[in-house]
């Protein structure tokens, strides 16, 4: 049956794909960021440069949450919620990315320079 | 091939693809938007036992159907499904046409990463801001790899027992 080889699995072209997407994820561009901002229940903020090592004491719903600045990254070290969702993300620092304590009703997140909300 | 002969095999297939889509949506996942893509296998043998053309029709019925059963329809999520199948089955289309290095499991990869990325691409231009795609593409295009070619796989199982199928009858 001819049609049935042209199409069998593990071809020299399969690998190629395969590596030509493994490749490419390290091509992603990763844009570090430049501040850490948080905000609680969405009416206090906090903006924070990332360049600062700072341990944060922040009060939220529920209790108080301790947040890590160091080495340009950000994480919680203590929260009182019960899940503990918030400390098991660990450390975030790329622009875009967040930290989210639902009971505490905190957000964390990573944003750049200022003039990136116009420019983008 | 008679027209009604057509009729009747894309209408099967459709049947068969919709179910798969409808079935895959009802298995609990750990984090939505990761599926399978069983239904991806139908399209790919739409696409060659009967064309780009077929297998395009297949795909959007399956978007519209599949959304209609489980209650999705225009909604973000119907949006979604229906471009990345679009897209995805116009590339698995040239793939099949031109790729000839390529066998099924390359084909399939193909249509799943070309499907993800459409949607991550959608998700954030969309809802989450151009700066999500750093986070979202790197883990989505892992997974697609690795489910693109499990259904490649079982796509060319099924399409060698349908064509001893076929020679027999």
């Amino acid at each position: 049956m001819q049609s049935n080889n042209r199409y069998r699995p593990l071809k020299i072209g399969d690998f190629v794909i395969i590596l030509i997407f493994l490749s490419a994820l390290f091509f992603i561009p990763r844009v570090e960021g430049k501040k850490v901002r948080v905000i609680v229940d969405k009416e206090k903020e906090f903006i924070y440069p990332l360049n600062e090592d700072r341990i944060l004491k922040i009060e939220g719903k529920i209790g108080i949450i301790m947040i890590e600045i160091k080495d340009g990254r950000v994480r919680v070290i203590e929260s009182t919620c019960p899940l503990k969702i918030c400390m098991k993300m660990g450390w975030i620092k790329n622009k875009g990315e967040q930290i989210v304590c639902v009971p505490n009703r905190i957000l964390i997140c990573i944003e750049g320079e200022q003039f990136d909300a116009i420019t983008e | 091939m008679q027209l009604q002969n057509r009729i009747a095999h894309i209408s099967v297939f459709t049947a068969a693809t919709v179910s798969l889509f409808v079935i895959e949506s009802l298995i609990p996942r750990p984090v939505p938007g990761i599926r399978l893509g069983l239904a991806n296998i139908f399209i790919l043998l739409v696409l060659l036992n009967y064309g780009y053309k077929e297998a395009l029709l297949v795909g959007i019925l399956k978007s519209v159907i599949g959304s209609i059963v489980i209650g999705r329809l225009f909604t973000p999520s119907f949006l979604l499904s229906i471009s990345g199948t679009i897209v995805s089955v116009t590339i698995m289309g040239i793939a099949v046409r031109y790729g000839r290095g390529l066998s099924l499991m390359g084909i399939s990869i193909l249509g799943a990463e070309s499907h993800t990325i459409t949607q991550v691409l959608i998700i954030s231009v969309l809802f989450l801001g151009k700066a999500s795609l750093s986070f979202l593409l790197p883990p989505f295009v892992l997974l697609s790899l690795i489910t693109g070619s499990i259904t490649g796989i079982s796509a060319y199982w099924l399409y060698t027992k349908l064509e001893r199928k076929v020679e027999i009858a």
